[in-house]
């Protein structure tokens, strides 16, 4: 119990939240809403499970919405041209592992701290992709949003590969070597090297991991709607940060699990709808975006303190 | 490699130049050269069109240059490369107000005629702004077809890019005095921010249909806002039972205009723009367009009005099932 106590009282905030909705405004539980939120939520929970491997690991990556934005253009010009989405899915994946190798290569390579590079490549990938698009707005087909599947199956196929990503990866931190060896590196890099793990592989690894979610996020994204606007994954950085920090990974590294991102993820994208039913003016919302996260970091504090 | 960029950069543009007063000494015509933000730009692309239109008629030489991304800094340089030219007239777009005010004050005492358009410069560094819409012409042409849509009656709501910014708020308060003084029984029941992000447009639209059971309208007044807006209605089902409309560009917006969920998008013609904008400079060259002038005749399109300084384009335009097939930009 009280070893989750971090998770769970951000699970019971969240209860709290809900139940709060469900006397003041119950409008808000109405299933084809709601549906659609998630399903605007699901790439974001995607690269917040590598953002949370990231920062057990000790590092930062804050390139995520650039990767995601030039991704989601890249992919969406060619699933215009016609291309299987099947063979773009890879694609996607594909490009996003190596625009993380990139940053893994100069963080864990160079020994760079990654707050530096991954603002590199944000910046470069963000400007590069205004130069290419000008800012014009990718059309595609009708057959690529849902996969052309009905609007409700392509919506919970969605839902549902985010939340079956989500109980694989949490399930793979937790139980697997590989998994042990982020929270390992993250915990005391060298410590971790005289047990006989390489730190800079392990760092190099998680880089790869998020640009490889990050692709996958950003095929998720593309095929929600009928057409890709550049500046999509703007600010999406900040929102997974937020969401693990919030969910209890500490950003001192080696401590949290993707759980707690996940309860992290919905108490933050529940705020600006609730705001909405609740009839509150909209510059509240980020005031209390904020304010959750600034709780977080100060219960986190006040815990490393006792700790210490 | 950095040098060698240097020199690629400087041997194109001396070409450019070369090519350009090649031009401007073959021929005795007056030259009239045009200055978009970013010369790849859909949008400026259009306003060329109309630019050439123009030209044409008048008999004048029109050159086309511009920076590849949004860069004040390379508007400058090719605004002095003109001047080096000895064009006759120079249309600018701003991108940085301050910053392209000096090689236009510059280009003045060359006696180069300068005009302005889609963004202005310092008003002391150009004769006249041809003014694509003013923000009360904006916020009437809204709030006016809002309730031609709902026959003057029912619940709206708005989706701004931010709660701050100075050109969405000044939209904003023009949108809501028309409202107070022509419509009352139309309400505004909630402003929502999507920070000119297509995707929280979307999630904010479907959070405000939910919200409001009763609402008939949704307002975007930032054009990633009416596509987003667009594709929640849709999700929602309630297509045609909640009506869409907002500031926005025609591509963004093409296919949910033909699928009949975005009744009107509302921009200004930018073929137009292009056209007046070359009338007034070569007007102005010829001393057709003086300084107080009230009006101003502009070829085939008929008379503008002339506020001080600005010549307005007047009306918005609203893009819509029957016209949109009609621009690409």
């Amino acid at each position: 119990m009280s070893r989750y106590f971090r998770e769970l009282s951000v699970v019971g905030a969240l209860a709290v939240a809900l139940i709060a909705m469900a006397v003041f405004a119950p409008a808000f539980f109405q299933p084809q809403p709601l549906l659609s939120l998630a399903t605007r939520e699901a790439p974001t929970l995607v690269v917040a499970c590598g953002m949370a491997l990231v920062i057990i690991c000790r590092q930062i990556d804050i390139s995520v919405g650039s990767m995601f934005s030039v991704v989601s253009v890249c992919t969406g010009i060619l699933a215009a041209r016609g291309w299987p989405l099947l063979l773009v899915l890879p694609i996607a994946a594909g490009l996003g592992a190596a625009l993380g190798a990139l940053n893994g290569a100069l963080v864990a390579g160079l020994r760079l701290p990654s707050i530096v590079v991954t603002l590199a490549t944000m910046v470069a990938l963000r400007q590069g992709l205004n130069l290419v698009r000008q800012g014009e707005f990718v059309n595609m087909p009708d057959t690529v949003q849902w996969f052309g599947l009905p609007q409700a199956t392509g919506q919970w196929v969605l839902v549902i590969c985010a939340l079956a990503l989500l109980a694989a990866l949490g399930l793979g931190l937790r139980h697997l070597a590989a998994g042990r060896f982020v929270y390992a590196v993250g915990t005391d890099a060298e410590a971790a090297r005289l047990a006989g793990i390489r730190p800079q592989l392990v760092t190099f690894g998680v880089f790869v991991f998020i640009g490889a979610l990050t692709g996958l996020a950003a095929m998720m994204n593309i095929v929600q709607s009928p057409q890709v606007q550049p500046l999509s994954g703007m600010g999406l950085e900040l929102k997974v940060i937020a969401a693990v920090v919030v969910g209890g990974v500490a950003i001192s590294g080696g401590r949290g699990n993707l759980w707690g991102a996940f309860a992290g993820l919905l108490l933050l994208a529940c705020v600006a709808p609730a705001l909405t039913h609740l009839r509150i003016e909209a510059y509240w919302e980020k005031a209390i975006q904020g304010a959750i996260i600034l709780l977080a970091v100060v219960a986190d504090g006040l815990r490393e303190r006792r700790q210490a | 490699m950095k040098s060698l960029l240097r020199t690629f950069l400087a041997a194109a543009l001396t070409l450019s130049v070369a090519s350009g007063a090649f031009a401007a000494a073959a021929s005795s015509k007056l030259v009239v050269a045009f200055l978009p933000k970013s010369k790849g730009n859909a949008y400026f692309i259009s306003c060329k069109a109309g630019a050439e239109k123009a030209a044409k008629e008048l008999g004048v030489e029109l050159l086309f240059d511009g920076p590849t991304d949004s860069n004040a800094a390379k508007q400058n340089e090719i605004v002095e490369n003109w001047i080096t030219l000895g064009v006759d007239v120079i249309a600018v777009a701003a991108e940085n107000k301050e910053g392209i005010s000096t090689a236009l004050r510059k280009a003045q005492r060359a006696g180069i005629k300068v005009v302005t358009y889609d963004a202005d410069a310092m008003p002391d560094a150009r004769s006249f702004f041809v003014n694509q819409a003013t923000p009360e012409g904006i916020g009437h042409a809204l709030m006016d077809d809002a309730a031609r849509l709902l026959n003057g009656e029912g619940d709206f709501a708005m989706i701004v890019a931010t709660l701050t910014a100075a050109n969405q708020r000044e939209w904003q308060k023009h949108i809501e005095a028309r409202l107070k003084e022509k419509y009352p029984k139309m309400k505004l029941v909630a402003v929502r921010p999507c920070d000119d992000l297509k995707d929280k447009a979307q999630s904010e639209a479907t959070a405000m249909m939910s919200a409001n059971p009763n609402l008939k309208l949704i307002m975007a007044i930032c054009s990633p806002g009416v596509p987003g807006a667009a594709e929640a209605v849709k999700q929602a089902g309630k297509t045609g039972k909640v009506k869409v409309i907002g500031l926005g560009l025609p591509n963004e917006n093409r296919r949910y205009v033909h699928e009949g969920v975005t009744d009107t998008v509302i921009l200004w013609n930018t073929g137009d723009l292009g056209y007046l904008t070359i009338h007034a400079g070569v007007a102005l060259a010829k001393g057709d367009l003086k300084p107080g002038a009230k009006s101003f005749k502009a070829g085939s399109l008929g008379s503008f009005a002339v506020q001080g300084d600005n010549i307005l384009l007047g009306k918005p335009f609203a893009f819509n099932k029957g016209n949109i097939d009609q621009f690409n930009f």
